[in-house]
C-alpha cells in the first residue's frame, strides 16, 4: 500500500491521509509484521490473548450448556410457539429466585440449628407432647405437619432463643431475622432487576399505524419447527388478517353505543357477583374449619380436614371460565378482553388469598389471648412442682435432682408455627390439585377423546371436549400467587423454599410432559413477548402485598413466649438492638442510635421523594425525546417516499419526451424559435439530462424553476407552470 | 362431602351450561320431543312431514314443497334436513358443474334430492339410496309427488355397502360426477373407498360430504386432504335453525386414480 499509493488516482489530501493511517498501522504491529524489536513479546503476547478468547468462548458454552430444560423449552417452543415456551421460561426463572432463598434458609437457619442446636427432646418446645406422642409418627399426622414433623426445623416453633450455639458461636436468632428481611430484599431486587431488562427488550412496539405492514411482515414466529403448529400459525395469522380487515370495515359503521354500554355493565356487575360470592364462601369454609379444630380430630373425615384448601383451589379453577362467559357479553378486541380477563382473575386469586389472611389474623388474636391464661397456668404448675418435690426432699439430704421430662411441661401455644403449618399445607394441598387437574382435566380427557372417538357419535376432537389447550394465564397466575404465598410463609415456615423448590422441579417435568402429550396448540397465537412485563408486574405487586402482612406481623405482634427464636422478647426486631448492643463497640452502637434519629429519617425520606420527583420528571421527558424522534423519522420516511413518486413520474415523463425532442431538434433554425418558450425548456432539460446525468435532474426537479430563475431564461411564474407540467 | 365444596362446583355447571346452551337445545329437540312425538303419533317424523307436505304443498313444484318442509322444520318439529343455506351451495355447485348423472347416498326425507333434481340438466339422471325401508317409501312418495319420473329420479332401498357394487351392473351406472354423502359420518369413508375402488368416480368427479363438523366426520377428512388424490374445500355454514353449531359442508375434486 505505502509503495503504491503514488500510482493511484487519487487528489493529495486524500493520498496523504492514507499514507498517514498506513504509518500508523504499521508502527503499531511492528511486532506482527515481523520488523521490530518487540517481535517475539508481542507474538507471545498474540498467543496469550488468542487463547483467552478461546477459552471465554468455551466458558460461554459451558455456561449455555449448564442452563437445565434448555433442551425442553426449545422442544416445548418448537411445537407450540414462543407464548407457550414463555411460561416455563418463567417457571425456570422462578426455579432460580427459589433456589436462592432455599440456599439462604437451609444454609443460615436450617443447618446451624441442626448441627450445632440442641438436639430433639432436650427442651420442652422440641419435644412432641405427652399427649400426642402416640401418634406423632402416623402418617396422617405427619400429612398434616403435626406431630414430628412439627417439632422440627422445618418449623419457626422449633428453634430456641438462646443468643448464640455452638462452638462458633452462631448467633441464630439474629441469623433468624436477618435471613427473613434478606429473602424479602433479594426477590425485591431480582424482580426489579428483570423488569428493567424487560422495558429495554420492548423497544418500538406495536403503534397504530402501519398496522398491516407489522402484520404481513413481523406476523411469522420463526422458531417453530412442527408442521402441524406450522399450519396452526398460518391460521391463526390468516384469521388475523381477516379480523383485522373486519375492523377495520366495523370501525367505519356505527354501533348501538348504549346497548354496548349496558352489556359491559352488566358483565361487570356479574363479575362482582361472582368475586363476591367466592370471597364469601371461603370466608364461611374459615369459619367451618375453625369448629372443626374445637372437635376431637379423630371424628373428622378427610373431606372436612381439607375442605377450606379444597374450596380454594376449585374457585381458583372454576372462576376464570365463568369470567371467560362473562367476556363473551362484553365484545372487545381479543387482546384487550385478555387483559380484562387476567385482572379479574387476579383480583379473585387476591380476594381470596386476602380472606384467608383475615381468618388466621382471627386465629392468631385468639392464640395470643390464650397465651396468657397458659402462662397463668404455667406458673401455678411449676409452684406445684416444686412443692411436690421439696415434699419428696423431706426425707433425704440427697435427692436426684429435679427433673421434669421435657415432654410433660406443659406448652404454651405457638402462633407462628400455626401460621407456618397452615402456610405449608395451603401449598401442598395446591400442588396436589394442580396435579390431578392436569392428570384428570388434560391426560385422562385426552385418552377418551383419542380412543373413544370412533365409537362416538360425534366428533370429539372438533367439538367437546377435544384436546386441551395449554392455558398460559391461567398457569403464570397460579405460578404467581404460589409465590406470593411462598413469601408469606418462610419467615414462619423456614421448609418452605425447600419444599417449593422441589414443587417446581417436578412440576417442569410433568408440565413439560403433559403439555407435550395431551395438549395442543393454542388456535389463536398470542405475542408473548409484550405480556413479560406485565406478568413481572403482577409478581411485583404480588411481592409487595404478600410482604406487607408479614412485616406487619414483626412489627406489631408479640412473639410467643414459650418458642422460637425470638421467645421472651417484647418485639421480634428487638434482636438487632440486643446484637448492636452485646457485639458491636459501643461507639458503632451509638452512632446507629443516632442515624434512627427521626430528624434524621425524614430528611431522608424527603430527599428520596424529591429523587424519586426528579428520575420521573427525566423518563417523561426522554419518551416525549424518543416520540418526536419517531415523528421526525415518519416524516422524513413520508418525505422520501414522495421524492421517490415524484423521480418515478419524472423518468417516466423524460422517457415519454424523447421521441418530442429528436423531432424537434430536426426542424429549422426558423421555426424553433417560433416555439413557445416551454419547448425551448424541454431542449434544456434533455442537454440537462445529458451533460450531468439523471440523478442531477432529478434532484434538481424541485429546484428548476430556481435553476432556470438563476440562468435567466424564466420567470417565475412560467417557471412555476413548467415544474406543475413536470 | 361438605356443602362447601358442592357450592364451589357451582361456577363450572353454569360454565357448561351457559356455554353449550344450543347442543342442549338442540338435543332436547331432536331426541327428546321427536322421541316423545314418535310415541305419542306412532309415525316417524319423516311420515309427519310428508303428511303435512300432503295438505299444504303445491304438487309437481318441487320448490314449493322445499319451502313447505323449511316452513314445517323451523315451526312444527325440527326435521334435520339440509336447509335452505347448504341447499344454497348444493344448488349452485350442481348448475356449475351440470353433472350427467348424479349418486346421493342417504335420501333421509328427499329434501336434497328434490334440490339436485329440480337444477339438474335435461338428460341427466340421479340415483338415490336409502337404507331404511319405511323412510325410503316416504321419500319415494315425495319425489313422484313432486312430478320427477323414473328415468330422472331412481331411488334404490338398501344399504350402502351392498348398493355401491351393484351399481354398475344392475343400475347402468359407470360414471358418477357428483357424489353427495348424507347418510351417517361414520361410513363416509367406507364408501368412498368402495367408490374408488369400483371406478364409479372419473377424473374431476366432484363429492360432497355434509355434517362433516357437527357430528363430524375426522377420518374422512383426514383420509381426504392425506391421500393426495382430492382437493378438499370446506364450505363453513351453521346448523340448520341454529347458527352458533358450527358446521361445514366439504366439497372434494377427485383427480384421477393414479
Amino acid at each position: 500500500m505505502i509503495a503504491n499509493v503514488k500510482c493511484k488516482p487519487w487528489k493529495m489530501e486524500k493520498k496523504i491521509e492514507v499514507l498517514r493511517e498506513a504509518k500508523k498501522f504499521v508502527s503499531e504491529n511492528e511486532g506482527a509484521l515481523g520488523k521490530g524489536k518487540g517481535k517475539r513479546w508481542f507474538a507471545f503476547k498474540m498467543m496469550m490473548s488468542k487463547k483467552w478468547a478461546k477459552f471465554l468462548r468455551d466458558f460461554e458454552n459451558f455456561k449455555a450448556a449448564c442452563v437445565p430444560w434448555e433442551n425442553k423449552i426449545k422442544a416445548i417452543e418448537s411445537q407450540f410457539g414462543s407464548s407457550v415456551a414463555s411460561y416455563f421460561l418463567f417457571l425456570r426463572w422462578m426455579y432460580g429466585v427459589n433456589m436462592v432463598l432455599f440456599i439462604l434458609t437451609f444454609s443460615l437457619i436450617m443447618l446451624p440449628e441442626y448441627l450445632w442446636g440442641l438436639p430433639y427432646g432436650s427442651l420442652p418446645r422440641k419435644t412432641v407432647p405427652r399427649a400426642e406422642e402416640a401418634s406423632a409418627a402416623n402418617f396422617g399426622v405427619l400429612y398434616d405437619f403435626n406431630g414430628l414433623a412439627q417439632y422440627s426445623v422445618l418449623f419457626y416453633g422449633y428453634y430456641d432463643n438462646k443468643r448464640t450455639i455452638g462452638w462458633l458461636n452462631f448467633r441464630l436468632p439474629l441469623s433468624y431475622f436477618l435471613v427473613g428481611i434478606m429473602c424479602i430484599g433479594y426477590s425485591f431486587v431480582v424482580v426489579l432487576k428483570a423488569m428493567t431488562k424487560n422495558i429495554g427488550d420492548d423497544g418500538g412496539g406495536d403503534d397504530n399505524t402501519f398496522n398491516f405492514s407489522w402484520k404481513v411482515f413481523c406476523s411469522w414466529d420463526y422458531l417453530i419447527g412442527n408442521p402441524e403448529t406450522a399450519d396452526n400459525k398460518f391460521n391463526s395469522i390468516t384469521m388475523n388478517f381477516k379480523e383485522a380487515i373486519t375492523e377495520e370495515r366495523a370501525a367505519q359503521v356505527e354501533e348501538n353505543v348504549h346497548l354496548i354500554r349496558f352489556l359491559r355493565f352488566l358483565a361487570n356487575f356479574f363479575v362482582f357477583l361472582t368475586l363476591g360470592a367466592s370471597g364469601y364462601l371461603i370466608f364461611w369454609a374459615v369459619k367451618r374449619s375453625q369448629e372443626f379444630a374445637q372437635q376431637d380430630p379423630d371424628t373428622l373425615g378427610w373431606w372436612e380436614k381439607n375442605e377450606m384448601n379444597m374450596v380454594m383451589s376449585l374457585l381458583g379453577m372454576f372462576c376464570p371460565t365463568l369470567f371467560d362467559l362473562f367476556a363473551e357479553l362484553e365484545d372487545y378486541h381479543p387482546l384487550i378482553a385478555l387483559k380484562w380477563l387476567l385482572g379479574r382473575i387476579f383480583a379473585l386469586l387476591l380476594g381470596n388469598l386476602y380472606v384467608f389472611i383475615l381468618a388466621l389474623m382471627d386465629e392468631i388474636n385468639n392464640k395470643i389471648e390464650e397465651e396468657k391464661h397458659v402462662k397463668a397456668n404455667i406458673t401455678l404448675w411449676e409452684a406445684n412442682m416444686i412443692k411436690a418435690y421439696n415434699a419428696s426432699l423431706s426425707g433425704n439430704t440427697t435427692g436426684p435432682p429435679f427433673f421434669v421430662h421435657p415432654a410433660d411441661v406443659p406448652r404454651g401455644p405457638c402462633w407462628e408455627t400455626m401460621v407456618g403449618q397452615e402456610f405449608v399445607r395451603l401449598t401442598v394441598s395446591d400442588v396436589l390439585t394442580t396435579y390431578v387437574t392436569i392428570l384428570i382435566g388434560d391426560f385422562l380427557r385426552a385418552c377418551f377423546v383419542r380412543f373413544c372417538n370412533y365409537c362416538w357419535c360425534w366428533d370429539l376432537e372438533y367439538g367437546y371436549p377435544s384436546y386441551t389447550e395449554f392455558d398460559i394465564s391461567g398457569n403464570v397466575l397460579a405460578l404467581i400467587f404460589n409465590q406470593g404465598m411462598i413469601w408469606m410463609g418462610s419467615f414462619f415456615a423456614p421448609s418452605l423454599p425447600g419444599i417449593n423448590i422441589l414443587r417446581l422441579h417436578t412440576s417442569m417435568y410433568f408440565q413439560c410432559w403433559a403439555v407435550m402429550c395431551c395438549n395442543v396448540p393454542e388456535a389463536r397465537v398470542f405475542k408473548a413477548s409484550r405480556s413479560n412485563n406485565f406478568y413481572l408486574g403482577m409478581l411485583l405487586l404480588i411481592l409487595f402485598l404478600s410482604t406487607m402482612p408479614v412485616l406487619y406481623m414483626i412489627v406489631s405482634l408479640p412473639p410467643s413466649f414459650d418458642c422460637g427464636p425470638f421467645s421472651g422478647k417484647n418485639r421480634m426486631f428487638e434482636v438487632i438492638g440486643e446484637t448492636l448492643e452485646n457485639d458491636f463497640p459501643s461507639w458503632m452502637a451509638k452512632i446507629l442510635r443516632q442515624l434512627s434519629n427521626p430528624g434524621l429519617v425524614i430528611a431522608v425520606v424527603l430527599v428520596m421523594a424529591l429523587t424519586i420527583y426528579y428520575l420521573n420528571a427525566t423518563a417523561k421527558g426522554q419518551k416525549a425525546a424518543n416520540l418526536d424522534l419517531k415523528k421526525k423519522m415518519k416524516m422524513q420516511a413520508l418525505e422520501n417516499k414522495m421524492r421517490n413518486k415524484k423521480m418515478a413520474a419524472a423518468r417516466a415523463e423524460c422517457r415519454s419526451l424523447q421521441p418530442v425532442d429528436s423531432n424537434f431538434l430536426s426542424l429549422p433554425e426558423d421555426q424553433k424559435s417560433s416555439f413557445p418558450s416551454s419547448s425551448k425548456v424541454m431542449t434544456h432539460v434533455k442537454f440537462q439530462r445529458t451533460s450531468f446525468g439523471e440523478q442531477l435532474l432529478c434532484s434538481t426537479l424541485d429546484g428548476i424553476p430556481d435553476v432556470f430563475i438563476n440562468e435567466g431564461c424564466l420567470s417565475p411564474p412560467r417557471a412555476r407552470k413548467i415544474s406543475m407540467l413536470l | 362431602m361438605s356443602p362447601a365444596i358442592a357450592l364451589a362446583f357451582l361456577p363450572l355447571v353454569v360454565t357448561l351450561l351457559v356455554r353449550y346452551r344450543h347442543y342442549f337445545r338442540l338435543l332436547v329437540r331432536t331426541v327428546l320431543l321427536r322421541s316423545l312425538r314418535d310415541c305419542l303419533s306412532g309415525l316417524r317424523i319423516e311420515e309427519r312431514a310428508f303428511s303435512y307436505v300432503l295438505t299444504h304443498a303445491l304438487p309437481g313444484d318441487p320448490g314449493h314443497i322445499l319451502t313447505t318442509l323449511d316452513h314445517w322444520s323451523s315451526h312444527c318439529e325440527y326435521l334435520s334436513h339440509m336447509g335452505p343455506v347448504k341447499g344454497q351451495i348444493l344448488m349452485r355447485l350442481v348448475e356449475e358443474k351440470a353433472p350427467a348423472c348424479v349418486l346421493e347416498l342417504g335420501t333421509y326425507c328427499g329434501y336434497s334430492t328434490l334440490l339436485i333434481a329440480r337444477v339438474l340438466p335435461p338428460g341427466s339422471r340421479l340415483l338415490t339410496v336409502e337404507r331404511d325401508p319405511r323412510t325410503a317409501a316416504v321419500a319415494e312418495k315425495l319425489i313422484r309427488l313432486a312430478g320427477f319420473d323414473e328415468r330422472t329420479v331412481e331411488l334404490i332401498v338398501g344399504s350402502s355397502e351392498e348398493v355401491i357394487p351393484r351399481l354398475r351392473a344392475q343400475h347402468q351406472l359407470s360414471r358418477a360426477d357428483l357424489v353427495l354423502l348424507a347418510h351417517r359420518p361414520r361410513y363416509y369413508l367406507r364408501d368412498l373407498q368402495l367408490l374408488e375402488a369400483h371406478a364409479l368416480l372419473p377424473a374431476g368427479a366432484t363429492v360432497l360430504a355434509d355434517h362433516v363438523l357437527f357430528p363430524g366426520a375426522p377420518r374422512f377428512l383426514q383420509y381426504a386432504k392425506s391421500c393426495g388424490r382430492y382437493r378438499c374445500r370446506l364450505h363453513h355454514t351453521g346448523l340448520l335453525d341454529f347458527p352458533a353449531i358450527k358446521d361445514g359442508i366439504a366439497q372434494l375434486t377427485y383427480a384421477g386414480p393414479g
